[in-house]
């Protein structure tokens, strides 16, 4: 049987009949038509489908969407503000740190999670929190390099 | 994709015991759902019934009591990583829960969760078996409480009925001069599970003094974490010299059982046993005389 949920997405309001079975990465994806979160592996190994749940990053994948219920969700999306990127997406795209861009937006969401948390993180604890979002280009040098880089713009 | 199920969310826990004791074993609760979903997707299970205690407030607390702390089931491992009460008091528990996973992972898993899926390599058993910790099981007949010691039965196997739900951990005040610590090897840093993991954690009868109280707990080497017995009891009323220390965790070696598999074959699981009990050993015992520095300033 179908449950009736209200969903905050990226500060919009969202009210829909879902499925018990329907992951909160489906829902965004199919039924919101947010297409930037990813779905990789599907059992929480690769963060490709990374969104900030109630304020912490978590695997969306392994949420479903009717234990979202009531929750403010940012996805890739809602991260710039209007045609001004965020400044860890710019700090993304001024180092290379996108190769095949599937990693990214997981990648920036657990960025710009750390960084609300802690403004200046070590290279080892930006590493740290990475660590659940994976990257098959193998491209983590310079995505570490942008998010360290993002933290001294943000300080400004 | 998902199999079927029907989902309930019940408002309070009268309401919960009544739902699992008429669905039994055909329901499942979901907490963090970073277990039972994999497993579902992976078709190992299809409960017909999801029942998630989202609702009960009660169940996300962590707090101090008078002589010890009370860990709601629902409260996330993250959130064990980050307290300041467990660092000061428990540090050996909040260890655990900082190498659990992955950042993802520890902001959705509960503790648990991490208890009763009864994994033999899981992060938090052993911690909480060193310092003693025991569930609240509650059913409809009553509450009980369980020393996690007793608590598992095998891998995915606990004493658990079908219709009892995990409801708090309780973890009485440490004596003077106790330190501890958690070490976990696995194949890279993060978003791993042990290849062998070791809790230990030592009470001492004064600072620099004889150990009365040992606890060593051996994870990812039998079907559930165990005490190296052998190892705690060479231990007890000695005073905490590196030759026992080295003696103790040899004699770890003989305590568990480990198996060979695709992490690590039962042979370097038994040297990497001896090196961990050795070294988490040291550290408690360290830990104990630091603390004593700090009192005398």
């Amino acid at each position: 049987m179908k449950k009736l949920i209200t969903l905050f997405v990226n500060d919009k309001e969202y009210e829909i009949a879902v499925a018990p079975n329907r992951t909160l990465t489906q829902v965004l994806r199919e039924d919101l038509d947010l297409l930037g979160t990813k779905e990789g592996c599907g059992v929480g190994d690769c963060g490709a489908c990374t969104v900030i749940l109630d304020g912490r990053p978590v695997n969306s994948c392994l949420v479903l969407a009717v234990q979202a219920n009531g929750s403010q969700i940012t996805t890739i999306e809602g991260v710039a503000e209007g045609q001004n990127l965020h400044p860890v997406q710019q700090a993304f795209v001024d180092h290379g740190a996108v190769q095949c861009g599937f990693c990214t937006p997981g990648m920036i969401l657990s960025a710009k999670s750390l960084l609300e948390k802690n403004a200046h993180p070590t290279e080892l604890e930006t590493r740290e929190a990475l660590s659940g979002n994976l990257c098959r280009c193998t491209g983590y040098q310079k995505i570490v390099e942008a998010v360290q880089a993002a933290a001294k713009t943000m300080k400004k | 994709m998902l199999p079927k199920f029907d989902y309930h969310e019940p408002d309070n826990m009268r309401s919960a015991l009544e739902l699992m004791s008429s669905l039994k074993s055909n329901a499942k609760i979901i907490a963090g759902g970073t277990d039972i979903l994999v497993n579902m997707k992976k078709g190992v299970i299809s409960p017909k019934y999801l029942v998630s205690l989202g609702k009960m407030k009660e169940l996300f607390v962590l707090e101090q009591r008078k002589k010890g702390i009370a860990i709601g089931s629902h409260v996330i491992i993250s959130e064990l990583a980050e307290s300041g009460l467990l660092w000061k008091n428990f540090s050996v528990i909040a260890k655990a829960a900082s190498v659990l996973g992955s950042p993802l992972i520890r902001n959705r898993a509960t503790i648990g969760g991490n208890i009763v899926t009864a994994r033999p390599a899981a992060d938090l058993p052993p911690a909480l078996m060193a310092v003693g910790a025991k569930v609240e099981l509650k059913g409809k007949k009553g509450r009980r409480e369980v020393s996690l010691d007793e608590f598992f039965l095998g891998p995915g196997k606990t004493v658990i009925r079908a219709d009892e739900i995990l409801t708090k951990i309780i973890i009485n005040e440490l004596p003077p001069f106790t330190g501890g610590d958690y070490m976990k090897l696995g194949h890279r840093k993060a978003l791993e599970i042990a290849i062998v993991a070791v809790a230990a954690r030592v009470t001492l009868d004064k600072p620099q003094g004889i150990i009365k109280n040992v606890r060593i707990i051996l994870s990812a080497v039998a079907p559930q974490a165990i005490h190296a017995v052998s190892a705690e009891k060479v231990l007890i009323n000695e005073k905490p010299t590196e030759k026992l220390i080295e003696r103790a965790a040899t004699l770890a070696m003989q305590d568990c059982s480990p198996i060979t598999d695709i992490r690590g074959g039962a042979e370097y699981r038994k040297e990497i046993v001896k090196v961990l009990t050795k070294r988490t050993l040291l550290n408690a015992v360290k830990a104990v005389n630091r603390k004593k520095v700090k009192g005398e300033r």
